[in-house]
């Protein structure tokens, strides 16, 4: 069976494809909404929006998360800003510039219709969220503040405080537990999701786990919509939150969803290095860092001195250097790579070697420690209570990490999957964010998604489909169950000799070598087998105590390590078939002579969507060409 | 769902009003305080002020309130110990403060106000419901409390008691006189620290000035 | 000196389920780094524990950047340990000297009940939030965002209560559990709003009336809460939920 990748793009001009399409829309009549019930996954910022703005309507929601309260999903913790094209500071911003540098920054390899009606929806998000009561900064006349991010041109940035994202989502929690107690939603917190139910071709339903008692549970609806988030634990230290896993959408993967480019990872610059073996995640710090900042490393090898008895010319200010124009300030991508590069030649520095300087004591000798304090005080607190070190005495150490993935499941214009019924929102699906994601674009398109988009696009769907009545009993329902149980079984009963975190500190030693910031074909042909093999000793050397009865945090780690080890791969199929360099996806064999990523728009201007063909044999690619009509093509320059 | 809950079952109502019933008790620990003052000035000075006090008609409504504004804190108190101990069947095998919230006098508010409850017992008895004596002053006929008082704190024992049970008193109060502003809703950077100033002082003076006045009375023998 | 120099010896709580009695074990962790979190250093026994086959100890976390609320544990006697504005997650090891021996057991109150070993269950909150904790605004109906105004020390001031991450440090360190400071870090928020006066008088009630159904204690104005609150939630708000609690009973037709 081919997958259908229709994207369903309105015709007409772009500024009015998303008019007409609500128009075009069928709707479900006010007293009828009660009779459809949709299966929300995920409380994040999409998930917990979609969930309240659907119940609003009316419909019967049914809404789960990993964790013991929606409000702790893990867009949570994005901390810089959600984009606006309200131009309220006048300094020339607009929706079409808004579009315009989403599809640019995203080098060109997202959707010109879906970006574009990001843009139009994005004032609209700031507009319902400051009638929620999200605080946003302000200024002394009382208006809302805006700040420029990311480089952009314009300042189109709404903040609160560092904590944006726990604001917003704090603000669709709250109008999805007022619906919790209208009665709307029905929430199942501490749930893992084992499997999607799709019965003739349609997604019906859910399989669950309770992650306090161990029940497996049936839970039938008439669309599911999946907003689980991204992929970025594959890595296994990430940005991410512990749970955060793909499970979800792999299931879906799994069910004949296709799989939208998975290589197109976001590496940042700038976090907290790893300190030792011990470490189960990595902290982001502001990018605002490199403002100030220089970047550099010892010239000599393996130069394990103090960094402060460094003189000047044994320093290498390896950014300034190759790139004198832009100096620190380059993209993120380009950031990272080349923190590696100098960490591969052996010049990384700290006790794993894995770590770069970003050196303030010009910036303090220059404007003074005061102005330092006030621009990064709070960053500066942070480092210090995690590594104990006073980035005001010595040069803080940096390392990329991941933490973003702009992969995920394929959706139309309608945000629907290549399953009927599946629609996917926010991180979990490919998004609109092509290679590369932008500051302070992630909240805007969680938030787009599940206020604004899936409200209109899935009452079409019920509008336009003939649903047959099912309930839990159906066959499917128990055969997907058997299924999940089996593997729970199969879990609990390899009884081997390496717990499921080694196996995932394995894995995300893998993936970040060799699907990480930079990537070429032998290593890519590599580590297919190499996670080929981890694959086989997992399921062979596994070992996992406890039961299925109660909690079990070891059988749910197994779990989702299973997925994770299978997605690595098919991440590297997707690096590995994508020659050329685009946003965070950088082949080696693909750059210009300046080591820039040089992208090929004659052959490679398409999202790669990939349909599973079953547990032994090979994913089929798929392409969903792209046509940038609004948008012309170039190459990014730093120059 | 169906519990009722109206201002007074609720939480903030019952510690509003244990606030209200404790704001009328220090206005008249304060006034007693005062009043007993007159002890220094002597004999007559003190009794005529008893007398006037309690030959006052009012005086019965007064004591109505009084006792009012007693009993309704100390059911509260009861109540909300009650509750509050409820709230954590099981307690910590090891809890340690963080040193930046509770204070002693924080902690011991149960306790003293029990000591003060014994005490306001025994105070009763020992004087309002004590020996009676009379005297005569400028031709009247009154009752001399002061001879009462004077002869109670001869024993060095007593006066030990008082002072314990003052001192009770004034930890109490410091505490439940910040506290009350807080229950209704008065916390404001700028007045907040006075109003801890000033209950401070309002518990010591309490303390001392009840104290003072037994050592007095003690020293008068 | 080496970083890994530290041996730990914990107390834990272990209780297998909620109607377990429960009982500490004693654990010893040799090579403890001081630049571990207090959760990798329970990670490390956790991963011990499984290679042994013994059962490793459950605990909530998630985020372990101090934002998502989920870590919960009373360590030595304090909520989240004994730095001052820190999350059981981003304490780390270096808060200890070698050979310390450290007590860790879950929150305890009524309306937290233990699930297992240091997990307890937490939706009490929820159903505060959901009995008032909220703008009551459907999607689409908002106006332009800048049609109503907030001043900036109100804006500022709602920030700092909404900054509450709902760990439940505050009914935790309470000596009366309570949970005051979670509700009124709500209420205050909206009450210092535009957005949420409209139905400021209505929240507190429902808000307040849930809260005590859930069976939190009554504030006594210790101020533990305040003290151990990893986002420094300050008692003002308490007392603007005072405040609100009794407009909302005295002047409301419906209170």
């Amino acid at each position: 069976m081919a997958l259908n990748l229709d994207s369903k793009i309105p015709e007409g001009p772009i500024q009015d494809k998303w008019e007409k399409h609500k128009f075009n829309s069928k709707l479900v009549n006010p007293s009828n909404k009660r009779k459809f019930s949709v299966i929300v996954v995920g409380t994040g910022l999409a998930g917990g929006s979609a969930a309240a703005s659907l119940a609003e309507l009316g419909y019967n929601v049914k809404s789960f998360c990993i964790s013991d309260s929606p409000r702790r999903a893990h867009s949570i913790a994005a901390q810089g800003g959600i984009n606006g094209a309200k131009n309220y500071p006048n300094d020339g911003d607009s929706v079409w510039r808004l579009f315009y540098d989403t599809v640019k920054g995203g080098d060109y390899r997202s959707r010109e219709a879906n970006v574009y009606r990001l843009a139009q929806v994005a004032n609209n998000i700031i507009d319902q969220c400051t009638a929620q009561g999200v605080p946003f900064a302000r200024d002394y006349g009382g208006y809302l503040d805006n700040r420029s991010f990311g480089g952009a041109q314009v300042s189109r940035t709404f903040y609160a405080k560092g904590q944006t994202g726990q604001q917003l989502l704090l603000g669709a929690y709250q109008s999805m537990m007022r619906q919790v107690n209208k009665g709307k939603i029905k929430l199942y917190t501490r749930r893992e999701i084992l499997d999607i139910v799709v019965i003739d071709g349609k997604a019906r339903g859910v399989i669950t786990r309770d992650i306090i008692t161990g029940d497996i549970e049936r839970h039938v609806s008439d669309a599911v919509v999946l907003a689980s988030g991204g992929y970025g634990n594959v890595y296994y230290l990430s940005t991410n939150a512990m749970a955060s896993n793909v499970g979800a959408a792999w299931k879906a993967y799994k069910k004949g969803a296709g799989f939208a480019n998975p290589c197109f990872t976001q590496i940042h610059p700038t976090c907290i290095p790893v300190s030792g073996d011990h470490q189960s995640k990595l902290t982001l710090m502001s990018e605002s860092l490199r403002n100030d900042g220089r970047v550099w490393v010892p010239k000599e090898k393996d130069d394990k001195r103090h960094p402060n008895e460094i003189s000047e010319d044994e320093r290498d200010y390896y950014l300034e250097r190759i790139y004198p124009s832009f100096g620190n300030l380059v993209p993120r991508d380009v950031a990272s790579r080349n923190a590696k590069l100098q960490c591969d030649e052996g010049k990384g520095v700290g006790e794993t070697g894995l770590a770069v300087y970003l050196d303030f004591r010009d910036a303090i000798k220059r404007e003074g420690e005061d102005t330092i304090r006030a621009r990064y005080g709070n960053l500066f607190e942070m480092y210090q209570r995690i590594t104990d070190e006073s980035p005001y005495k010595q040069p803080m150490k940096i390392y990329p990490a991941i933490h973003y993935t702009m992969g995920g499941l394929w959706v139309d214009y309608n945000l629907q999957s290549t399953i009927p019924g599946l629609h996917v929102l926010g991180e979990a699906n490919f998004s609109d964010h092509g290679a590369n994601r932008l500051g302070a674009s992630a909240l805007m398109q969680g938030l787009a998604d599940g206020y604004f988009i899936i409200p209109y696009t899935l009452g079409n769907y019920f509008g336009t489909n003939e649903l047959s009545k099912v309930d839990t009993t159906h066959p499917e329902f128990q055969k997907c169950e058997d299924k999940a149980k089996e593997q729970i079984n199969k879990l609990l009963g390899i009884n081997g000799t390496r717990t499921a975190d080694d196996f995932h500190k394995k894995l995300g030693r893998l993936i970040w070598n060799d699907v990480g910031m930079s990537r070429n074909e032998a290593g890519l042909k590599k580590v297919i087998s190499e996670v080929q093999k981890l694959k086989q000793e997992f399921w062979s050397d596994l070992k996992v105590t406890g039961t299925a009865v109660g909690v079990n945090a070891e059988l749910e780690k197994a779990g989702r390590i299973a997925d994770f080890i299978e997605l690595g791969e098919l991440m590297a199929r997707d690096a590995l078939a994508r020659p050329e360099s685009c946003g965070g996806h950088f082949r080696e064999e693909s750059q210009t002579e300046e080591n820039e990523a040089l992208r090929d728009d004659t052959n490679f201007a398409h999202s790669a969507v990939w349909e599973f063909k079953g547990a032994s044999t090979e994913p089929e690619r798929h392409k969903e060409e792209l046509t940038f009509e609004n948008v012309p093509l170039t190459q990014r320059s730093y120059k | 769902m169906t519990k009722s809950h109206n201002y007074f079952t609720s939480s903030i109502g019952k510690k509003q009003i244990m606030a209200l019933t404790g704001f009328g008790l220090v206005g008249f620990t304060m006034a007693h305080l005062l009043g007993n003052l007159l002890i220094f000035l002597g004999a007559d000075a003190f009794n005529m002020y008893a007398y006037t006090l309690t030959s006052n008609p009012l005086i019965y409504v007064a004591e109505a309130g009084l006792v009012a504004m007693f009993v309704l804190h100390l059911v509260l108190a009861v109540f909300l110990k009650i509750e509050n101990s409820s709230a954590r069947p099981q307690a910590y095998y090891v809890k340690k403060k963080t040193g930046r919230g509770e204070t002693f006098a924080s902690v011991t508010m149960p306790y003293t106000g029990l000591v003060i409850l014994v005490f306001i017992v025994l105070h009763l008895m020992n004087f309002k419901y004590g020996t009676h004596y009379t005297t005569m002053i400028d031709g009247l006929e009154v009752r001399d409390i002061f001879r009462t008082v004077v002869e109670y704190f001869a024993n060095p024992l007593y006066v030990a008691w008082y002072v314990f049970a003052m001192i009770a008193l004034g930890i109490h109060t410091s505490h439940g006189f910040q506290s009350m502003f807080q229950s209704w809703g008065v916390n404001h950077p700028k007045y907040t620290p006075t109003i801890h100033f000033v209950s401070l002082a309002y518990g010591l003076t309490v303390a001392s000035g009840f104290s003072i006045l037994a050592i007095y009375c003690h020293l008068l023998n | 000196m080496s970083n890994k120099d530290m041996t730990i010896h914990l107390k834990v709580w272990r209780q297998k389920d909620r109607k377990d009695a429960g009982r500490f074990e004693d654990y010893t962790i040799p090579n403890v780094s001081k630049d571990m979190s207090f959760l990798e250093m329970l990670d490390v026994l956790n991963e011990k524990l499984v290679l042994d086959s013994k059962e490793p100890i459950a605990f909530d976390h998630d985020c372990r950047e101090g934002i998502c609320g989920s870590c919960s544990l009373m360590i030595n006697g304090q909520a989240h340990g004994p730095e001052k504005a820190t999350t059981s997650c981003q304490l780390h090891m270096r808060s200890f000297s070698d050979d310390d021996t450290i007590v860790v057991e879950p929150w305890r109150a009524r309306a937290f009940p233990v699930l297992k070993d240091l997990m307890t269950d937490r939706s009490s909150f929820d159903k505060v939030i959901a009995s008032g904790g909220f703008v009551s605004v459907n999607t689409g109906n908002a106006q332009d965002a800048n049609t109503m105004t907030v001043s900036k020390e109100n804006a500022d001031l709602a920030m700092d209560a909404a900054a509450c991450i709902g760990c439940g440090a505050c009914v935790a360190s309470c000596p009366n559990a309570s949970a005051m400071l979670f509700a009124s870090a709500k209420i205050s928020q909206m009450a210092l709003l535009p957005q949420g006066k409209v139905e400021a008088a209505q929240r507190a009630s429902e808000m307040v009336k849930t809260m005590d159904e859930e069976g939190f204690g009554n504030c006594t104005n210790h101020a533990e809460c305040e003290a151990s609150c990893p986002k420094e939630i300050n008692l003002s708000n308490i007392a603007r939920m005072n405040r609100e609690f009794f407009k909302s009973k005295i002047f409301s037709k419906k209170g």
